[in-house]
């Protein structure tokens, strides 16, 4: 590799920083509000169309959602301005860690490992109300 | 080197995307940037340019070779050669970008350009790390056989992709109508970035949206269908070897999980199983348009 390419990366490198520093300045990315449970739906609706949800849970500081939908837990989570969302095993999601108030989903996907949702308690009471 | 459109064009894409923040920020121009999105998707353009030199050299080998070995002499200074060289290059692109997204090992190479839910001109510069390994440039080399010398070749690649900067843009509404129906435009261009299951693996086009119609994977964009940007399945943060390799990483996974299945979790649609138990773009927009038609046949209330 030539000295000029190395001059012309680090260039590139400085312009990167300064495009990114202008775009933290700039405030201008998507506006992002705490989830509240009729928009989490909307989102579970468009993520997973035509799933009936039998319970859903939103995170305490709205930054995620979590439904019951037959034998599949959807979890949605916030990411930068927008949301990932990934379907698993309800009993999985039953069984995962929560600790301090945080349960940590493994959604086994190398694109998106693992979720965390701030919720009261959990496991949910075997008894739900009326979704 | 000089003549590379693309290092001469480098200038004025920054300019272009100080611009399109600077607007946004007035309230001027439609455009969302997220720091921390600009940020993977500028290092994943910058990492391309030095990913090529280490591929670059065997593509341009081999395309040395094809052009040794040459059907017809096509001179570089005719204007017809550069019309003819215009149209299979970009013909040659769109094959290249629908095998892109049709072909899981190819996908892996090129979903990282569509792994951004922003689409903006920092979109566009969001560009493969992997390109050179997948092989894909490989399918260029018929030119150089039939006699375009290989720096016309890369001259007309360059143009090609330093025309597809400027439609990474949401600033732009519609264009001319003439202009639609014959260029990729801001618009249709949406479309093809958009995970609505309505606009999966449509607008495959470089320069002309023609080959779309011809090819029958035209999908215009629709007021009343918003484009909502990024992958079927989002990426779980901004980490840049995330964005560059998680596809190849999943599809290691599941060679080695399912070894039989091999090659078709290499050479399947994206989304393809051996079980069916994943979606593809075409479950997805089956499941779409049946939900459509149901919708469509039951009475309102
Ligand atoms: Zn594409
Ligand atoms: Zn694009």
């Amino acid at each position: 590799m030539s000295q000029s390419f190395f001059i012309q990366f680090g260039a590139s490198l400085a312009a990167v920083a300064a495009l990114v520093a202008l775009a933290a300045w700039a405030k201008i990315a998507k506006p992002m509000t705490p989830l509240t449970d009729e928009r989490a739906r909307t989102l579970l609706e468009q993520e997973f169309p035509g799933r009936r949800l039998e319970r859903i849970w939103v995170a305490v500081d709205g930054r995620g959602a979590l439904a019951k939908s037959g034998a599949a837990a959807l979890v949605l989570c916030e990411v930068g301005d927008g949301y990932v969302a990934r379907h698993i095993p309800w009993g999985q999601a039953v069984a995962s860690s929560f600790r301090d108030g945080v349960l940590r989903l493994d959604l086994s996907d190398v694109a998106a490992p693992l979720a965390r949702l701030a919720l009261l308690n959990w496991p949910p009471s075997p008894e739900p109300r009326a979704a | 080197m000089k003549l590379d459109p693309v290092t001469l064009a480098t200038p004025f894409f920054i300019l272009a995307i100080v611009l399109e923040i600077v607007l946004a920020r007035l309230g001027r121009a439609r455009a969302a940037y997220e720091p921390r999105d600009t940020a993977a998707s500028l290092l994943m353009g910058l990492g391309s340019t030095a990913a090529g030199l280490v591929t670059g050299g065997l593509a341009a080998a081999a395309a040395l070779y094809a052009y040794q070995h040459r059907l017809f002499d096509i001179p570089m200074t005719a204007l017809w050669a550069w019309v003819v060289i215009f149209l299979l290059e970009d013909l040659t692109y769109y094959w290249f970008h629908r095998l892109s997204h049709e072909r899981r090992i190819w996908w892996a190479a090129h979903v990282n350009h569509h792994s951004s839910q922003h689409y903006n001109l920092s979109t566009a510069l969001r560009q493969t790390w992997t390109g050179g390994v997948a092989g894909t440039w490989a399918l260029w080399l018929p030119l150089a056989f039939l006699g375009f010398p290989p720096a016309m070749i890369a001259i007309q690649k360059g143009i090609s992709l330093v025309y597809q900067f400027w439609i990474h843009t949401e600033a732009i509404g519609r264009t001319p109508r003439w202009f639609e129906a014959v260029f990729n435009t801001p618009s249709h261009h949406r479309v093809h970035h958009a995970r609505n299951p309505r606009y999966l693996d449509r607008n495959y086009a470089g320069i002309l949206i023609v080959w779309d119609k011809l090819f029958g994977t035209f999908q215009p964009e629709l007021d009343e269908e918003p484009c909502r940007y990024g992958i079927v399945k989002n990426l779980g943060d901004f980490n840049l070897l995330r964005v560059a390799f998680h596809e190849w990483a999943g599809m290691a996974r599941d060679v080695a999980a399912h070894p039989r299945h091999a090659l078709g979790y290499i050479f399947g649609r994206p989304g393809w199983s051996h079980d069916g138990s994943r979606d593809t773009s075409r479950s997805l927009r089956a499941d779409w348009a049946a939900r459509a038609l149901s919708a469509e046949e039951s009475p309102p209330p």
